[in-house]
């Protein structure tokens, strides 16, 4: 997902947070995708607060890596711009946005989140899965056989 | 991406705001038989308060025409409930809700921050404070009952006084005069249900012959969001027994009973009840009821008899065929919090027989709703025609600020109109203007 390595010479500190906080974010996504998805089977309601924290807490922590990706792509000068940065950059907005309407209707009590809230929290998962895809078709294959 | 962002929240308060386009009016939602709008998900929460500022030295409340209002007590801490007593002193009931509801969603630490802001928020006394008119005609203030729970509902049966705390109901001893009374004196009766709080008022009331005790306990959430387990007990009106603390569920279904009260003149109890939130800015209306022994009134699983809310699962269909339907609609998101029959009242105009209600005020629909003291008139035992308004001003014309909000009601010896306002820290008497 870090589309910030199309950078020439990008900020190690920028490498750093994106590193740290952008796995982390997908985690909190994709935990309270599933929370939504224990909560419509089960109705239990400790699962759809559990989500709505979970998506709160992944737009809290994708705040910094979106910004240091928006300058990257957008903004700094040094950095060419290929398509899969671009792409990635639009798939990752694409799912923030959709994870901030998500959060509005989490806030709804009980049911009312549902089924809006699980579909919502679909396709901000969907969104971010396709940019994990993004990046593995664009990286270079010599650079996998390193690691 | 800015100017995209931008959109994005442009679209969401025009969404949000769609909720509030009023094609249904409050005095629609008035009366037996008020026009419902079809449920709506909102986006956006929808909160809408005035911010608190303080009544200025010589404003007040704008009483109707041919009453007069005053000051009795300022610089209380939240006075919520007013009672009084058969030698004319009146209680004051001083409290907001105990710290014990955690907060489990990012929603309530929005709503508590907005909740601040409008004053409805300030922390409460715990304590109940004694008025007394001295022989110069000034309303003195004495320290009653200390170390309360969050007190609310208030009852004088012979030499025993109830107090219903947040958690349990309290019996002291009370002797005609008395300016004091030893907080280590009060007995405790019965446990009351404590967990949580989401609702933590517990209003009180006795039968006409002292024979029981009648406590509303609100439900501990919105519409079942703490899931249904955490509503044993709640969101009902309990009878106990005085003597032993017995009590037994006498109804149910009633999402926040916030007053409860016999009508002197038929000996029917009834309840003002504070229906549920979030599905539009004309839904539900809050209600009076006259309470059925044994009925079921809808909440969680239904409104006004059988309008079903999807938002319990699971549902109910079995409950939801027997639900009653309440007497008489106030409209949306009032906020009844006191009532007080007008048997006694020398109010020219509100004296025959009716109930004055408190509207403590909305907090989530533009335009705001309530925030006024009003008048329901009854005939043959029965709420009738639109309710008078005997007291607003509460909130700056223009809806931007609010100064006061009317909770707690009671009537003195002389037919006055007391008005607990836990907003601007104040009590205030309605009488007929000279």
């Amino acid at each position: 997902m870090p589309s910030v390595t199309q950078s020439r010479s990008p900020s190690r500190l920028a490498i750093f947070f994106v590193n740290l906080l952008d796995p982390a974010a997908y985690g909190a996504f994709v935990a309270g995708f599933v929370f939504d998805i224990i909560y419509f089977v089960t109705q239990e309601i400790f699962w759809v607060k559990g989500a709505s924290w979970l998506n709160f807490f992944g737009l809290l922590l994708a705040i910094i890596p979106r910004l240091i990706n928006l300058y990257q792509v957008w903004i700094s000068r040094s950095v060419s711009r290929p398509l899969a940065a671009r792409r990635s950059f639009w798939l990752n907005a694409l799912a923030i946005v959709v994870a901030i309407f998500n959060a509005f209707v989490h806030s709804r009590d009980a049911w009312g989140v549902m089924p809006a809230g699980l579909i919502l929290s679909s396709v901000t998962v969907a969104f971010l899965v396709l940019a994990v895809v993004n990046h593995a078709l664009s990286t270079p294959r010599y650079q996998e056989e390193k690691l | 991406m800015i100017n995209r962002q931008f959109s994005v929240l442009l679209f969401c308060t025009l969404l949000a705001g769609c909720d509030n386009s009023d094609s249904t009016t409050v005095a629609e939602q008035i009366g037996p038989h008020p026009k419902l709008d079809k449920p709506s998900a909102f986006l956006l929460p929808p909160i809408s308060v005035p911010s608190k500022v303080d009544w200025a030295p010589g404003q007040t409340p704008r009483p109707a025409a041919g009453l007069k209002i005053e000051s009795i007590a300022q610089g209380l801490a939240h006075p919520r409930m007013v009672y009084q007593l058969p030698n004319n002193d009146i209680l004051v009931a001083e409290s907001n809700a105990p710290s014990s509801e955690a907060v489990t969603t990012p929603k309530q630490l929005i709503s508590g921050l907005v909740k601040k802001d409008s004053g409805k928020g300030g922390k409460g006394g715990n304590r109940i404070t004694l008025l007394r008119k001295d022989a110069q005609g000034h309303w003195q203030k004495y320290s009653f009952i200390q170390n309360l729970n969050s007190p609310f509902g208030m009852v004088l049966i012979g030499q025993s006084l109830y107090i219903a705390d947040a958690d349990a109901l309290l019996v002291f001893p009370y002797q005609p005069g008395d300016l004091k009374i030893d907080s280590a004196r009060g007995k405790r009766l019965a446990d009351l249900p404590s967990t949580i709080n989401h609702h933590w008022t517990k209003s009180l009331t006795a039968s006409p012959e002292g024979k029981h005790l009648y406590v509303g306990v609100g439900s501990n959430s919105n519409i079942t969001e703490n899931g249904l387990e955490a509503e044993y007990r709640r969101a009902a009106i309990l009878e106990v027994d005085p003597q032993s603390g017995a009590s037994r569920i006498y109804a149910d279904g009633l999402r926040n009973p916030t007053g409860v009260a016999f009508d002197p003149a038929t000996k029917k109890l009834w309840t003002i009840v504070n229906e549920r939130d979030e599905i539009g800015a004309n839904l539900v209306p809050d209600y009076l009821t006259q309470v059925k022994e044994g009925a079921f009134y809808g909440w969680p699983y239904s409104y006004y008899g059988q309008h079903v809310d999807r938002r319990v699962q699971p549902p109910a269909p079995d409950k939801v065929a027997r639900a009653v339907a309440p007497d008489y609609a106030l409209s949306s998101h009032v906020a009844p919090l006191g009532m007080q029959f007008a048997q006694g009242s020398r109010l020219p105009g509100f004296a025959s027989e009716g109930l004055f209600i408190s509207e403590h005020g909305s907090w989530n629909r533009k335009p705001l709703n309530g925030y006024r003291v009003s008048y329901v008139q009854f005939s043959q035992g029965k709420p009738v025609g639109q309710p008078k308004t005997v007291v607003d001003g509460f909130v700056s014309d223009d809806q931007q600020r609010i100064f006061g909000a009317p909770v707690g009601l009671t009537l003195d010896n002389q037919g006055a109109l007391i008005i607990a306002d836990d907003v601007g820290n104040h009590v205030w008497r309605v009488s007929a203007a000279p």
